[in-house]
């Protein structure tokens, strides 16, 4: 539903190029990690998704929609929404309700639906108390659920995660995760998830690496995490269980396998420890 | 906490005057206005104060925001009003010390201009006591929207005074964060001469002005990101609609430029 | 000598319906020399907290006193401000010069150094920090990535050669490489110049990576301080609390509650692997 065919860009002032020949392909339902360093290409590639950039070669293709033309933005742009790093630099009006309503109304949806579309946006993201709040009142996490809530009021397929929890304190940050997992199990919307931090991308469907511009390898977090040597040398980490896990392995105090989260591990030093 | 001022002075309630249709108390404040400004005659305030104390107790506001409204005015005031009461030299002389005199019409304006400034404020106040300012810029806008026959950008205005009433308390409290982290560094912004202390802030409004060039691009992209697209088929998610008690209040304020009008030619004058 | 707090209140727009309590008298003695983590979530107080310590506002009762310096005596604050260097969260809040050079030499410059002096000072502050001025000097502080930008905001603080260096969420925003170079460099830091770290954090892998002695704040309140080992044996609590502990210390605590008996001081990858493999030789 999403196609990425070999693109490449450049930002007018670089020399390097941002991206240079990805080709990737989301499928519906798909929860996708994109990781890679700072200046990795994983930002351009989001903002490719709703042709807030289009590719200087190569094409994006959105449910058919070819991002190139002019025509389909606005269409494109209401299957595809972008949740952005900076909580502040997103909401634009002085109250709550107002700001998830904003996109409706650009959209031209009628008043009562609106309402409606409103209503149930801040209910999925859990801050309905907060309608009628000012926005500068509210806590980094609580103006990024809004965030949330401001693109899930377009009724989007597709939701984009541009390092949306990068600014936010753990609690702050697990209460996204959890919405977008929530979000793509439950809702069955596409969660494309780009972050730095490794444990998020433990739970998604698939994980994609990037350096460079390019794609370096990708993989379920399984597969993708077993490669932590290749991960260092890309300037990544993998997750402090990965890392545990690798070290009890290499010594044989338990067996190769892919846990990935404190429960993993928990499960197989439990199966160790009785096996001894 | 600099994060705990509130734009304009907005005052939650549900009084007959904060459920008027903005429109309707946009279009009232300048009748008032002119009201106010019809007035010839000392004596006929009389009526714009009791028009403006009954609208202040309908809006079960305390009559003590009337006073606040006016507290900015504290030096204006008395001002103007010892500048008339000397510098007019007309009428009767009704006082004189060394080189003081007051003169009956110096009395009269005095009193006059003061009257008429404090029922501007206080009067004007009371719409912004009344209306978020999120219906105000929708009211506005609405009022505009037929001058864009002749170009004119009401939406536009109307996003930004919205955009700018967001952004404004963000800026102040990093305007506040930024000031602190170059305390931090030995800044000095207290002494030395205005050349000197303009100087001093050099290095708070370089990071300002650049933080928010970056806001302004990323907002850009957000509100593309969300379908903005201008104001061209827009729908609005708070539609105002006028009721019966609009109505009221413009039988309401129409009576009352008719009575400043009627008492300015027909009241029996009282004084000398 | 330490930075002393004692009875620490602080309290926003008092007087108004606004009023809030950031800081509820805190105790808390900072020693010369240490490595001192402060965590907790936002809007504990831990912010608040850390501006009084260069005397940036200033306390509604109670006190701060660096090195016998009250930083609530106008006075006595220059000369306390002078020994406590305070880097922010974000580098953009500080970055505001041409060349980067000309940026870090802000501070010594303001501290009435000359400009040779102040110029030595910063490019050495840039060696240690890993900016080689060879490189950076006559960069402009706008151009550098995110670490680099970090690392010119520390620099500009170091230049000060302060004895206290108090550090809000110096990781915050950063990628993995950037968060652990900026780690390695604070820690190369104190080993170099000898000075006391006083870092907030709410990652606390990091804190727990480095900090000697740690305190929790929670709800403006000073919840516990001691020893990683005596806080994160307390993971429990900590998880209560609303905050993270590390990912290894979930793992032990676990473990713990499906009855396996896992020592209470273990909360790193090192101390477990070393744990287990005693376990696993033992059974």
């Amino acid at each position: 539903m999403i196609r990425i065919d070999n693109i490449e860009y450049s930002y007018d002032d670089a020399a390097k190029k941002a991206l240079d020949g990805v080709s990737l392909t989301i499928g519906e339902g798909e929860f996708v990690a994109i990781v890679g360093h700072n200046g990795s290409g994983k930002s351009t590639l989001a903002k490719m998704l709703n042709a807030l950039l289009v590719p200087d070669s190569g094409s994006v293709s959105v449910f058919g929609m070819d991002t190139k033309d002019e025509e389909k933005t606005l269409d494109i742009r209401k299957k595809v929404g972008i949740v952005f790093q900076n909580p502040d630099n997103q909401i634009v009006t002085t109250v709550v309700e107002e700001d998830v309503g904003f996109g409706p109304e650009n959209l031209g949806v009628p008043t009562e639906e609106i309402l409606e579309r409103v209503h149930a946006a801040l209910e999925a993201v859990d801050m309905l108390a907060f309608r009628k709040s000012a926005p500068h009142m509210l806590s980094g996490g609580q103006k990024q659920r809004v965030a949330i809530a401001g693109v899930l009021a377009i009724r989007p397929d597709v939701l984009v995660f541009d390092e949306a929890t990068a600014m936010l304190d753990p609690l702050g940050r697990r209460a996204i995760i959890d919405i977008a997992k929530k979000l793509n199990k439950t809702d069955g919307k596409t969660v494309v998830m780009i972050t730095q931090y490794m444990e998020e991308a433990t739970v998604a469907d698939r994980v994609v690496v990037m350096n460079g511009g390019k794609i370096a390898f990708e993989g379920t977090p399984a597969e993708v995490f077993r490669r932590g040597d290749e991960l260092r040398a890309l300037r990544l980490d993998v997750p402090t269980m990965v890392e545990l896990r690798d070290d009890l392995a290499k010594e044989g105090l338990i067996n190769a396998c892919d846990a990935l989260s404190v429960e993993d591990m928990a499960e197989e030093i439990c199966r160790s420890l009785s096996k001894n | 906490m600099l994060k705990d001022i509130t734009l304009g002075q907005y005052v939650p309630g549900d009084s007959v005057l904060h459920r008027l249709d903005p429109r309707t108390k946009i279009l009232l404040m300048i009748a008032y206005i002119v009201a106010v400004f019809l007035v010839k005659r000392v004596e006929v305030f009389f009526v714009v104060i009791l028009f403006t104390v009954g609208v202040t107790l309908l809006s079960r506001m305390k009559l003590s925001y009337l006073v606040k409204a006016l507290k900015p005015m504290k030096l204006l005031l008395p001002l103007m009003f010892l500048m008339n009461l000397f510098l007019i030299k007309t009428g009767r002389l009704v006082f004189e010390w060394w080189i003081f005199k007051i003169y009956t019409d110096g009395v009269k304006n005095a009193v006059f201009i003061v009257l008429r400034l404090a029922t501007l404020v206080a009067g004007t106040s009371l719409l912004t006591l009344t209306t978020t300012p999120i219906a105000l810029t929708d009211g506005l806008e609405k009022l505009l929207t037929p001058l864009k026959i002749i170009k004119f950008p009401a939406h536009e205005l109307a996003m930004m005074i919205t955009i700018a009433l967001r952004f404004i308390p963000t800026l102040i409290e990093e305007a506040d964060k930024i000031m602190k982290a170059q305390l931090a560094r030995g800044a000095d912004f207290e002494s030395g001469n205005v050349l000197k202390r303009a100087k001093a802030l050099v290095p708070v409004l370089i990071p300002l002005f650049v933080n928010s060039f970056r806001r302004a691009d990323e907002l850009a992209m957000a509100m593309e990101s969300r379908c903005y697209h201008g104001g061209d088929g827009r729908t609005k998610m708070r539609v105002y609609a006028f009721k019966l008690i609009d109505l009221y209040a413009v039988i309401a304020v129409a009576l009352l430029i008719a009575a400043v009008v009627l008492l300015n030619r027909f009241l029996p004058t009282f004084l000398p | 000598m330490p930075i002393i707090i004692e009875k620490l209140t602080h309290t926003y727009m008092p007087n108004t319906i606004s009023r809030h309590i950031a800081v509820d008298s805190v105790d808390l003695t900072i020693n010369e020399g240490e490595f001192f983590g402060i965590i907790g979530h936002t809007g504990s107080g831990k912010s608040t907290l850390i501006q009084h310590l260069n005397g940036l506002i200033q306390p509604t009762s109670g006190r701060v006193i660096v090195d016998g310096y009250d930083m609530s005596d106008k006075k006595q604050r220059v000369k306390g401000r002078a020994l406590v260097g305070m880097v922010f969260q974000y580098p953009d809040y500080q970055l505001f010069d041409s060349t980067v050079l000309d940026d870090v030499a802000f501070g010594p410059k303001n501290m009435g150094l000359s400009v040779e002096e102040a110029k030595t000072r910063a490019e050495e502050a840039m060696r240690t920090v890993g900016l080689d001025p060879e490189q950076f000097a006559e960069k402009s502080p706008f151009e550098l990535s995110g670490g680099e930008k970090r690392r010119a905001a520390l620099a500009g603080i170091i230049a000060m050669r302060p004895k206290y260096l108090v550090l809000d969420e110096p990781m915050a925003g950063l990628d993995p490489s950037g968060r652990r170079g900026v780690l390695e460099t604070i820690s190369a830091l104190r080993k170099e110049l000898g000075c006391t770290v006083i870092m907030v954090s709410h990652s606390m892998e990091d804190v727990a990576r480095s900090a000697e002695r740690i305190a929790v704040m929670n709800d403006s309140k000073l919840y516990m301080t001691g020893t990683p080992d005596e806080i994160f044996s307390k993971t429990k609590e900590l998880i209560e609390l609303g905050l993270d502990a590390p990912q290894t210390a979930r793992l032990a605590q676990l473990l713990r509650e499906r009855g396996v008996p896992v020592p209470e001081d273990i909360y790193t990858n090192e101390r477990f692997t070393e744990w287990f493999r005693g376990r696993m030789s033992n059974a």
